[in-house]
């Protein structure tokens, strides 16, 4: 059955990935740019396949 | 930040360093400063004429050579052939520096002058050899046609003479008649000979038989090749015309008009011997000058061929000279210690690497005397200055030419490197469309060596300009096609579809069933052929559009709390950035969270009807706190949606009133404490001033002109008052009409992939079914159509539009939350910029 299980975990996932990427990005010239760009990627492609699931989870219309 | 690295979030610092140089290094320490490319100077005279600098001289040199080097090139690219020029990294390199520096830079304003006057005469020599070749040509057509109609005449007369037979005369005073007639047609009939404009003869010949009542004969034809002139390449056509008349006064007429058209005249001898001879004697001088003319074009050639191996190097050692002298030219003449004083912005971090550019160019020149370097302490805002690379450089332009930072604002430019592709992609989403785009950037990435050094065509070299972003647009592209499951409008279908289709009822209508799988990665590839697919995708697109678009917003307005902090304006946070979150998220966020929450509810085990999330909106704002049972979304809505609106309406009179008002009692200390007049600028002031004040005391000759320039910002309260109206209305009226316009992310989107579907369904869908050889290659050829119009239109076109978009939406609606941009740009001496200016 379809739930909103799927996305809280997926959150999870994403905010500890979001996290390694702050931790774990070495020290250097690039590393506000490359933990930056991870994290933004990370958040953004979370949201919009968040969004794209819960859209579909309760589907008011059917096809036809 | 105490930090050792820098980084895209803030400008760097800067600082306003003094260089005392000794004067016999000042061009070294200016040539090495301009390689490094790290210093902006200041113009310490602003006041004195450009005519009366001191290196006045130095620079009407270099201009007199740069001018050499132009006409070189203009001559090189006026030849017919193709003269090569050996490229910049490939010349002999011309030492600028150091001791022989004057020395070279003396022999190169010899060999340019050299080059020059041999060119010059060169071609002023070609010039002339041209126009006599020209004059000569002319002169043998008139021999020639003048021949013709002499034996025409000739016969004519011979005919004549022959009538004569018939007549009875004794045959010797036939034949004395007959030498009289010929000398006499010989001598008495004079002429006139040349050659004239095709398009005049007809007026010269009417002109003419006014002018002499008919007294005349004229004969002309055509010269058939047309005459070039070497300097403007047009082509005249001329005609050759001989005039037979008699008498002095008439022949005199005769040349004057002629010469008032416009003809050339020709002396043409009567007697035939002499016509050949002189035939002769034309067509000889014109073989002479042929081969000279020859020779002379061989030598110029050669010339420019020796031009052409350092003319690369030429121009780039003049432009560097000019620049050199005009930056001294910026300098101040300290004449207490016979040193030049220069002041300019350099980035913090750069000073070590300044002080050992110092000291190498002194080595360089070898003297043993090393420029000083100090900092000095200034209220001026400096310049700007983000330090980027070849990937991010792209991203920052963009967003740089909404205007430039403040000094060590947030930079937008650092979260646009992933939030602009992101936005483009959501408008774009196609994963065969991303993947063109992809290769395309990844090709022009791996020919980044070499097309770095060529000169790029203006449109190619923008592309080139923004590769990394490009690849950045067709990567996350290839994500939102997979989450939009659209593929050239086909869709993929990766896992289980969660809808079934049963066997269609009797009107061809099949409705699905949810088998309760949920496809877990993107769009239901179910959807892509159903009927009302769009209803639902419409609705999908848009409700993701509001939500991503609230979210960017509140990025974009949290980005406001770093630069609060760090210019110290405690007052802000509380005045502008809290009421803003507030105001925000009390009704777009609550309208976030209602669209995720209605998402979430399996409505088909409530009872009741799931409300329109637009309609609650309105009625949230226009009717609050009435809500309709059957219509609720949760229960106790009524209530909440009061609060929240109300919280929203505190937050207005609170952006407006707040800060003007602790910003009236701060002016009121100060004024009460006697210090009316001065300009109050936040933080501080008075350490400078403390600092500047100890300076003088030790007697430090500076300049010290920077408070009398420095801006005065009057706090006249009436400007406080409007500047807080203006921004609290624009922020309030921003925030619906801001979120409405990131809709443009389902429109877009939504064209992209009916756009793409019409293409498909138009051209390759109805070549699918023909069979035979026929059929294979209108398909072939359809498949040709349909990709060049995917690459065209789709790629290309909707590619610019998305792009224009997405730019829009960071611009307007993002930077608004927080971007001052009121900076200017950190534009250092840089040898390497020079070439990218010109």
């Amino acid at each position: 059955m379809a739930s909103v299980i799927p996305v809280i975990l997926i959150l999870a996932i994403v905010l500890g990935l979001m996290a390694c990427g702050y931790l774990f990005v070495p020290k250097g010239l690039h590393q506000t740019t490359i933990r930056t760009a991870i994290m933004l990627t990370l958040a953004s492609c979370y949201l919009m396949w968040m969004v794209t699931y819960m859209a579909q989870l309760h589907p008011l219309i059917s096809e036809s | 930040m105490g930090d050792d690295y820098p980084t895209l979030f803030r400008s760097e610092q800067m600082s306003l360093m003094q260089f005392l140089i000794p004067t016999e290094v000042a061009h070294d320490t200016v040539a090495e400063l301009g390689e490094l490319g790290n210093v902006q100077f200041k113009d310490l005279n602003p006041a004195v004429n450009p005519f009366q600098r001191s290196f006045v001289g130095e620079i009407r040199r270099t201009e007199e050579m740069a001018r050499r080097v132009r006409f070189f090139e203009s001559q090189i690219q006026k030849d017919k052939d193709v003269v090569p020029i050996r490229p910049l990294y490939d010349s002999a390199p011309l030492v600028t520096v150091g001791p022989s520096a004057a020395h070279n830079i003396d022999g190169l304003d010899v060999t340019l002058a050299g080059h020059e006057t041999r060119l010059g005469q060169m071609n002023d020599s070609y010039k002339t050899l041209s126009e006599r070749t020209r004059e000569l040509v002319e002169a043998r057509h008139v021999l020639r046609e003048t021949a013709v109609f002499f034996e025409k005449a000739e016969t004519q007369q011979t005919d004549i003479r022959t009538s004569f037979d018939d007549s009875s005369a004794p045959l010797l005073q036939h034949d004395d008649r007959e030498q009289q007639y010929l000398s006499s047609v010989q001598f008495d009939l004079e002429f006139v000979a040349g050659t004239i404009d095709r398009t005049r003869i007809s007026t010269f010949e009417r002109v003419l038989w006014r002018v002499l009542r008919g007294n005349l004969y004229m004969n002309h034809t055509d010269i058939t090749e047309p005459f070039v002139d070497p300097a403007t390449g047009t082509e005249t056509r001329k005609n050759v015309f001989i005039i037979f008349a008699h008498g002095d006064a008439l022949l005199a007429k005769i040349r004057k008009v002629a010469e008032s058209m416009g003809a050339t005249l020709y002396p043409i001898d009567a007697n035939a011997d002499k016509r050949s001879d002189s035939l002769r004697e034309v067509t000889a001088r014109l073989e002479d000058l042929e081969t000279v003319l020859y020779n002379t074009g061989l030598n110029r050639r050669s010339e420019l061929l020796r031009i052409g191996e350092n003319l690369a190097r030429w121009q780039d050692v003049v432009r560097k000279e000019k620049a050199i002298y005009e930056t001294m030219n910026l300098f101040n003449y300290d004449v207490r210690r016979k040193t030049l004083v220069a002041e300019g912005w350099v980035p913090t971090r750069d000073f070590a690497m300044i002080h050992m550019a110092l000291r190498h160019a002194t080595e360089e020149s070898g003297t043993s005397v090393v420029p000083i370097l100090q900092e000095l302490h200034t209220s001026k805002t400096p310049p700007t200055f983000t330090r980027t690379n070849k990937f991010s450089e792209g991203f920052q332009t963009i967003m740089d030419a909404y205007g430039i930072a403040t000094y060590q604002e947030v930079n937008p430019g650092l979260f646009a490197i992933v939030t602009f592709p992101f936005l483009f992609a959501v408008m774009f989403g196609d994963i065969g469309h991303g993947l063109i785009i992809f290769f395309a950037a990844l090709y022009m990435i791996i020919q980044e060596k070499k097309w770095a050094r060529q000169e790029l065509n203006e449109i190619v070299g923008q592309f080139f300009y923004g590769r990394y972003i490009i690849l950045l647009m067709g990567m996350f592209s290839v994500f939102t096609g997979l989450m939009y499951n659209d593929i050239f409008s086909k869709s993929l279908h990766i896992w289980h579809s969660g809808w079934d289709f049963p066997e269609p009822a009797s009107n061809g209508v099949s409705y699905a069933v949810s088998n309760g799988h949920m496809y877990p990665f993107g769009v239901d590839p179910a959807w892509h052929g159903a009927d009302n697919g769009l209803v639902f995708t419409n609705s999908y697109k848009m409700k993701m559009s509001i939500v991503l678009g609230v979210i960017h917003m509140t990025f974009a307005l949290c980005l406001q709390l770093p630069n609060h902090i760090k210019f110290k304006r405690p007052l802000d946070i509380y005045a502008n950035f809290i009421p803003q979150m507030i105001f925000l998220q009390s009704i777009f966020g609550y309208l976030v969270v209602c669209i995720l929450y209605k998402w979430s509810i399996d409505w088909s085990t409530r009872d009741t009807q799931p409300p329109s999330l637009l309609n609650m909106l309105i009625a949230m704002i226009l009717s609050p706190g009435n809500v309709d049972a059957t219509a609720q979304l949760y229960r106790g809505q009524g209530f909440i949606q009061v609060v929240l609106l109300l919280l929203a309406v505190v937050c207005v009179p609170w952006m407006l009133c707040m800060k003007p008002y602790f910003q009236w009692k701060e002016m009121q200390m100060i004024q009460g404490q006697g210090y009316v007049g001065l300009g109050h600028r936040n933080g501080g002031p008075r350490e400078s001033t403390d600092e500047v004040l100890e300076n003088e005391e030790e007697g430090n000759g500076r300049a010290i002109v920077e408070e009398m320039e420095e801006e005065h910002e009057q706090h006249d309260f009436s400007e406080v008052v409007i500047h807080q109206i203006i921004h609290t209305i624009e922020f309030c009226l921003g925030c619906i009409s801001h979120t409405a316009s990131y809709l443009r992310l389902w429109a877009l989107s939504l064209a992209h992939a009916q756009l793409s579907e019409v293409l498909w369904s138009m051209t390759i869908e109805k070549f699918l079914g023909l069979s035979g050889i026929f059929g294979t290659i209108a398909l072939v050829m359809v498949v040709v159509f349909w990709f060049s119009a995917t690459v065209f239109i789709l790629c290309l076109m909707e590619g610019l539009s998305a792009f224009l978009h997405a730019l829009r939406l960071h611009w307007v609606e993002a930077n608004s939350k927080h971007y001052q941009g009121e900076g200017y740009l950190f534009m250092p001496l840089s040898f390497a910029k020079l070439d990218e200016k010109e």
